[in-house]
């Protein structure tokens, strides 16, 4: 029982005692240096935390103040995600940088209601670019529905801008992040006349040669003229190689941040 | 020297069978259900809240209703996530379609829809059994999952598949969205989690719960003594999933708030929760709790430990306590295979013989 008491003693004052000291300009970083998508995660934390230090160093801080960059490790993973948001905003976190789409939808609320900018740079919730509706939340310099509608004026400059018939197809990673640009891609499908398929891989992604054979040009394929691809960024090694191991499709475009 | 029996006599049946029988453990169990109801409340802050106590408490709950179908029935379930998606599922269904729904309704409306569904994967229980089981349940998994990332009816058309629990209350104070005070959420789950556990252990004790266990220790034999394997076997995934389905919608919009399938609902949920199990205890409502208790805080505290305290880099942390927690397992597997409830049984017989012993 002395034991028990003082073990529970112990738990107590590690979860109060976890709090380190108030720095002056608090930038928290949620980085993502394990889990199936730490192939991404590390140079970012790292090169984050090497452009903080570098202000730091050269100019002193913003203004003259320094700056701190408390990491917390998610691996992708919304719960810890959920933890790291709490235990660094008593800090003073000025911004969040979620680096994940899943983590990213679940501090918008907390955010928005804790008055805490969340700056999801080129990912996250799409339509949070309209700041009438989400004040706190910022996604420049684009977003997933800027991909897509680049890539397709790419592809009819391309064509003459012409692509009626021409077939279109998506392989995407079957999450929010995966499936924000679809919506887009059939409303310019509607607009332009191509035809859209979305194929989907499914979470971690290891396996998707499936989904690109299905996309190879050979009588049973799909045989589209141009192939997307907006799996690749989720950071996986094992993404990038089908499209290139068997080469063959006319045109392949990647969306990658 | 701890439990004093002496002079604690027993004059009916009722006292004599009651959950604990030791006045001394009577008066604890008060004494922590008062302190967590009465005194925690007003020290709660959002990190204890989201990151302890809310996590904490839902994970109990899902391991309750898994330990009452794979320790007190002995069906082995790998389904737990996707019936966790379920209760997620249809909570979130319940509040966008009925806005004037209070939170308690949501939940126990959605641990229904989960019993239904639950009673679905159970029918091939009565055919098969042991691994065979567990992969039909797997498929459970699996199948669920790809439902609600498939059909968008589900998360009511949105384009990324996230969905996001609208602000809900109950009796006027909110206890799910952003703007909900930590204190609200956390006596909402603690409520449902206290009033739950009870039900359920005194279903384990009762008529149900005792042909559960007929049927897992032997099956053949409870039939030939006259309880159903249909009825035995289907309640308790019912009641299971009853509880599982609670949990999933309490998961998704008292704790995380937004949820996307086949991140938060995964295959490695049902794990976590067999685990939870398995450490815990089969066949123990506290069990399910210390289980609970050891896959959820363990992490956190360790993390804190690592990476607040001694200051080490946060993937080292990372990977440091997912070999921990590993060890850990294997550790508490061999010194005591009946789980985390064993230990404390011991614990306490022990301690009641203090100083003592024969």
């Amino acid at each position: 029982m002395k034991l028990t008491k003082l073990a529970m003693a112990g738990v107590l004052a590690a979860f109060v005692g976890a709090v380190p000291a108030k720095a002056d300009l608090v930038f928290p970083s949620l980085s993502y240096r394990t889990g199936p998508y730490a192939a991404n995660g590390i140079p970012f934390a790292d090169g984050y935390a090497d452009y903080l230090t570098l202000i730091n160093e050269r100019d002193g801080g913003i203004g003259g103040v320094k700056i701190a960059n408390p990491e917390c490790e998610t691996g992708y993973n919304t719960e810890k995600g959920v933890e790291c948001y709490e235990s660094t905003k008593g800090q003073g976190a000025l911004l969040y940088q979620p680096l994940s789409t899943g983590i990213t939808y679940q501090l918008i609320p907390k955010a928005t209601a804790d008055g805490i900018p969340v700056h999801s740079m080129g990912y996250g919730r799409t339509s949070a670019a309209n700041g009438k509706v989400f004040e706190w939340i910022f996604n420049y310099p684009a977003n997933y529905w800027d991909g897509a509608s680049v890539i397709i004026n790419d592809i009819l400059k391309n064509n003459n801008g012409d692509i009626k018939g021409k077939k279109i197809a998506l392989v995407y990673h079957n999450s929010a992040y995966g499936k924000e640009p679809i919506r887009t891609l059939e409303e310019l499908a509607k607009k332009h006349g191509y035809e859209f398929t979305a194929i989907p891989v499914d979470h971690p992604g290891q396996e998707q040669k499936s989904q690109w054979l299905q996309i190879l040009p050979r009588p049973s394929g799909l045989r589209p003229d141009v192939g997307l691809g907006r799996d690749e960024c989720r950071c996986h090694p094992g993404s990038g190689e089908h499209p290139l191991s068997n080469g063959s499709f006319l045109r392949h475009l990647v969306v990658r941040f | 020297m701890l439990y004093r029996e002496a002079g604690d006599f027993k004059t009916t049946y009722s006292t004599d069978q009651q959950t604990f029988p030791i006045k001394s453990e009577r008066w604890l169990f008060w004494a922590f259900i008062a302190f967590a109801f009465l005194v925690v409340p007003f020290l709660i802050n959002d990190y204890w809240n989201k990151a302890v106590l809310v996590p904490l408490l839902v994970w109990s709950m899902a391991a309750l209703g898994l330990n009452i179908l794979v320790g007190y029935c002995g069906q082995v379930s790998l389904g737990t996530g996707g019936f966790m998606a379920v209760g997620a599922f249809a909570s979130y269904k319940f509040m966008t379609a009925f806005p004037g729904l209070d939170m308690f309704s949501v939940v126990i409306l959605s641990g229904l829809v989960t019993a239904g569904v639950g009673i679905l994967f159970g029918l091939p229980s009565l055919r098969i059994k042991g691994f065979y089981l567990a992969v039909a349940t797997l498929a459970a998994q699996f199948f669920l999952v790809w439902m609600f990332n498939k059909f968008s009816w589900f998360y009511n058309y949105s384009a990324s598949g996230q969905i996001t629990a609208p602000e809900r209350t109950l009796f006027g104070i909110a206890v799910t969205g952003p703007s909900s005070l930590p204190w609200a959420t956390y006596l909402f789950c603690l409520t449902m989690v206290f009033v739950f556990a009870w039900i359920a252990r005194n279903l384990t004790r009762g008529r149900i719960g005792r042909s559960w266990m007929a049927i897992r220790d032997m099956d053949i034999a409870a039939e030939i003594i006259g309880v159903s394997p249909l009825k035995a076997k289907l309640t308790a995934f019912a009641v299971s999933s009853f509880y599982i389905g609670m949990a999933g919608a309490m998961f998704f919009a008292n704790y995380l708030g937004a949820a996307e399938v086949t991140e938060a609902f995964g295959i490695d949920k049902s794990f976590l929760a067999l685990f939870m199990v398995i450490i815990g205890g089969l066949g123990s409502i506290l069990g399910s709790f210390l289980g609970a208790g050891f896959l959820v805080l363990l992490p956190v505290l360790l993390k804190n430990v690592m990476v607040g305290y001694l200051g080490w880099p946060t993937d080292l942390a990372a990977h440091i306590q997912i070999m921990l927690i590993g060890g850990l397992i294997v550790f508490f597997l061999i010194v005591e295979p009946h789980g985390l409830a064993q230990l404390w049984r011991l614990t306490k017989e022990k301690l009641r013989l203090w100083p003592f012993p024969y």
